[in-house]
């Protein structure tokens, strides 16, 4: 049977160990992926997809959007094939999708990254 | 009213590892289990010694910027997404995370109970970062 609860604070069986519900719902990652060298995600929270748009440059479009365009996004930096670091930076951001391109330090393109994963953090709409 | 709840363990009733919270603005709801981060750590490599962590049962001093972090509850597949991130003290100038398991390795080690990453300066040398934080998002065993 589904059933509903509503509560402000979450303690253990002790009384101990105290945290708000707000921590809860505001402190979990709403969005997170990992992608290889490519627009597959093996495994994701609330993505709808990943766009290959071309080398380097991906978007990933969350299904349930944010309640705006601040929330945080954590990006681990991942590396390309020739074993060489990679930047990343972020090229447009909307409540509901985010584009990231990543770029090879010693070339400065745009280039695929091994292992590039991304989470999400912020009020859901 | 407020209300608080003392309980030892949240289990869904539908499904046991499902439980819905209701987002920020009330109309939309997110799941508990998969956004909460399942283990993170502070780590100094250098030491090497961890100074703080959830669910890390042990952290093994591969060789020089390569290090594995063994979780004490497994992931139940190792595609588990890692947020990683690294500062090398201050006399070694930069320090930069990789997810692969060495630098020029072709492939990262991504198990369900261990993950091995390294971390290299901007001359692409491993070197030992003196802060290593690192979060964990997934499905645990």
């Amino acid at each position: 049977m589904a059933s509903e609860l509503r509560v402000n604070t979450l303690k253990d069986a002790s009384g101990n160990n105290s945290i708000a519900t707000s921590f809860v719902a505001g402190g979990s990652a709403k969005c997170w992926a990992i992608t290889d060298n490519g627009a597959a995600a093996p495994d994701s929270l609330n993505l709808t997809n990943i766009v290959d748009n071309g080398t380097g440059d991906f978007t990933f479009n969350i299904a349930t959007d944010f309640g705006s365009v601040n929330y945080s996004h954590p990006i681990v930096p991942a590396d390309n094939d020739g074993g060489g670091g990679q930047d990343i930076t972020v090229t447009s951001k909307a409540a509901g999708s985010i584009r990231i391109g990543t770029i090879r330090d010693d070339s400065n393109k745009f280039d695929n990254a091994h292992f590039l994963s991304v989470s999400m953090f912020g009020d859901l709409a | 009213m407020a209300s608080i709840l003392k309980v030892d363990t949240l289990t869904g009733v539908t499904t046991a590892g499902s439980i819905s919270v209701t987002g920020e603005g009330n109309s939309t709801t997110t799941n508990l289990q998969q956004g909460l981060a399942k283990a993170w750590v502070n780590y100094n490599h250098t030491a090497p010694s961890v100074r703080e962590s959830f669910n890390v049962s042990s952290t093994t001093d591969v060789s020089a910027g390569i290090a594995t972090i063994s979780w004490s509850s497994n992931f139940s597949n190792a595609t588990y997404s890692p947020v990683i991130m690294a500062d090398a003290d201050p006399s070694s100038h930069y320090a930069f995370p990789s997810t692969r398991a060495t630098l020029s390795g072709a492939n990262a080690v991504f198990t369900t109970s261990a993950h091995q990453f390294c971390t290299h300066n901007l001359g692409a040398t491993v070197i030992d970062a003196f802060y290593i934080t690192g979060q964990y998002l997934g499905d645990l065993a």
